[in-house]
């Protein structure tokens, strides 16, 4: 197995996403809450996204073995990943994340074709970690508020996943360097710190009522 | 036990509802229920908009409403007490989060 650790931080993402987001939709289910609703769809599309590229790295590592990974997967993955983040921040409301003259709105969209699909992954990550870090502070705010000690738990694992694509854009610049692995590592104990709080809840007191609905 | 909000703070549709909820289980008048008047004391709403929450939640089969000599009184069902049990438990999920459901 050649990508051992993009292995693993995508398996880890995926199982990870995939829990909240179940979780987030039982919540959902039972009290009809939009909030949940929207967490619902941020950590599906998460999930979704680390699996497309898990299933990039497993092709390549079972299947075609030509030594790296489709760039279009991993695009993919990445752009999927993103709305899941936007989704995240969208819950702390974001009040005008589109520009309002229909003039911007309508180019904004333009330069997304005409740049190649590794200039689209940067983009994707710059995005990403702006909304990633915009949801890390806010999280952290809030438990100014609250006190809840779980949003410390969930502040710092948007700070890692973050602070991890900030460190794997960065070792474009310097390939050959420890960065990306450090940026893998980095991204895995942000998930791990996600997914802390989420398993502290009480599942045995959750079940789907179809009456509620 | 329903914590009294000041004029900055703002509760969600969702929060107004758990407030309600937690009146008719924990903190009613008599055995027969809470009456409309004391629930918008306790659940700090307006009379128009506690009256369609509370059409709302019997339809829904979370409150039963009980008929007291003339008068209407609300009380929490078993499927009330599990959605406000499900409610606490997803406010401390979203809470973690940050957010409010």
């Amino acid at each position: 197995m050649e990508f051992l650790l993009e292995n693993i931080l995508n398996l880890v993402g995926f199982l990870v996403g995939l829990a909240i987001g179940i979780m987030s939709y039982i919540g959902f289910r039972n009290t009809g809450s939009p909030t949940l609703f929207r967490l619902t769809i941020a950590f599906s599309s998460i999930s979704l996204g680390f699996f497309v590229i898990w299933t990039g790295y497993m092709v390549e590592d079972f299947v075609t073995k030509t030594g790296s990974v489709e760039r279009w997967i991993q695009t993919l993955g990445i752009a999927i990943q993103t709305v899941g983040y936007f989704f995240i921040a969208l819950s702390h409301s974001i009040k005008s994340f589109f520009p309002k003259s229909s003039y911007f709105r309508s180019v904004g969209i333009i330069p997304l074709f005409l740049v190649s699909s590794v200039q689209l992954e940067h983009i994707f990550r710059s995005v990403s970690f702006i909304l990633l870090a915009y949801g890390a502070i806010e999280t952290m705010l809030s438990y100014f508020d609250n006190k809840n000690k779980g949003a410390i738990s969930v502040s710092i694992g948007l700070g890692l996943l973050a602070l991890g694509e900030f460190v794997g854009w960065y070792s474009f610049v310097f390939p050959e360097s420890i960065l990306y692995s450090a940026s893998m590592i980095i991204k895995i104990g942000g998930l791990i710190a996600l997914f802390i709080p989420v398993s502290k809840v009480p599942l045995t007191r959750i079940k789907f009522d179809d009456d509620l609905e | 036990m329903i914590i009294k909000c000041t004029m900055a703070e703002y509760r969600t549709h969702m929060k107004i509802i758990g407030d309600i909820l937690a009146t008719t289980r924990d903190d009613l008048q008599d055995e027969d229920g809470a009456s409309v008047t004391y629930l918008i004391r306790k659940a700090n709403i307006s009379h128009s908009r506690i009256s369609t929450i509370l059409k709302t939640l019997v339809s829904q089969g979370l409150l039963e409403k009980v008929d007291n000599h003339g008068s209407n009184k609300y009380k929490i069902s078993e499927p009330g007490r599990e959605f406000l049990q499900a409610y606490y438990t997803f406010t401390n999920f979203a809470d973690d989060f940050g957010l409010s459901i």
